[in-house]
């Protein structure tokens, strides 16, 4: 979650689930099984998690490179909503920086809300259909020793 | 994860610079520890609860040994604007739309991407401050699927990006 001084200014909150530094797997964090529903006929899936637990960097630079104030351990909660079709793709990527997988892709739209509690702050967003998203996907990919 | 309000040479300086020294310069903070993704699911409710009485000293005990295992492996590559040192790309935003998606290596599965704007409430619980500020092209995604892990096996999982 990127909170920023209204405007929006600068970051002032960056929560994610890494410890520092993040040099392994990426801000990913295992949650249960039925937290992700997806149903690619219709172009509909659904992320779901409760109190996971993690640290409020206050920037995206601190939370990469360090140099920035000690993280403050919180936890988040949050549910994300993708709909529609907007484009189906097939991509089969083996560029040797962006690719090495394939799969079926949905573009579509997603929506979140969240809460958070970060010491003494806690957070609640506007209910979720006020959000809007820049980008969005859902698909089915294999990578690594499951590509090609 | 939004890159919003850095400078792409910033970027790549800083993760050059990052790949040399890992960590914040001049302080050593419990954080800094290098300690796996893994653990980290596995200790931090047990932290938050010995928070508390423990103080902001406190470290990470090593209980979850036992699960490194199982601990999926991430992508081997990351975006060049990150001088690759991160092992993540940024579809759509960052990065062409075709871009890997996934964080994790060695997967199949379903996958969800967004990057999510929005409004949030923020409340100071001691002072009563309540403030209404933007949340902005927050990143969030899923991985569902069979991965082969650290161990070398197939396991099945579910993860989130937060």
């Amino acid at each position: 979650m990127d909170v920023y001084e209204p405007g929006p200014g600068p970051q002032i909150h960056d929560l994610n689930p890494s410890t520092f530094p993040p040099t392994g797997l990426f801000w990913t964090i295992e949650i249960p099984g039925d937290g992700i529903r997806v149903n690619l006929g219709n172009g509909r899936a659904s992320l779901e998690a409760d109190d996971v637990p993690i640290f409020d960097y206050r920037d995206f630079q601190n939370a990469l490179f360090g140099g920035g104030p000690a993280p403050k351990p919180g936890s988040v909660s949050f549910l994300v909503n993708w709909s529609g079709m907007n484009e189906r793709l097939n991509i089969r990527n083996e560029d040797p920086v962006y690719g090495g997988f394939a799969g079926e892709f949905i573009r579509n739209t997603a929506q979140m809300e969240w809460t958070a509690t970060v010491g003494d702050l806690t957070f609640a967003s506007a209910p979720l259909a006020t959000s809007s998203s820049s980008f969005a996907e859902i698909g089915q990919e294999r990578n690594g020793s499951f590509f090609p | 994860m939004n890159f919003r309000d850095i400078p792409p040479w910033e970027f790549v300086s800083k993760a050059v610079a990052h790949r040399h020294n890992h960590g914040h310069s001049g302080h050593t903070h419990f954080w800094q520890r290098a300690m796996s993704r893994r653990q980290f699911t596995r200790t931090a409710a047990c932290a938050a609860a010995l928070g508390a009485s423990l103080g902001s000293g406190f470290s990470w005990p090593g209980l979850v040994s036992a699960h490194e295992a199982h601990e999926p492996k991430p992508i081997p590559g990351g975006t060049p604007l990150l001088g690759g040192a991160f092992h993540v790309f940024g579809p759509g935003v960052l990065d062409p739309p075709g871009a890997e998606p996934s964080t994790i290596t060695d997967f199949n599965g379903f996958i969800g991407l967004a990057f999510i704007s929005g409004t949030v409430t923020r409340t100071n619980t001691v002072t009563g401050e309540v403030r209404a500020l933007p949340f902005v092209n927050s990143d969030m995604r899923f991985m569902k699927g069979v991965f082969k892990g650290t161990d070398g096996r197939i396991h099945q999982g579910a993860f989130a990006f937060v």
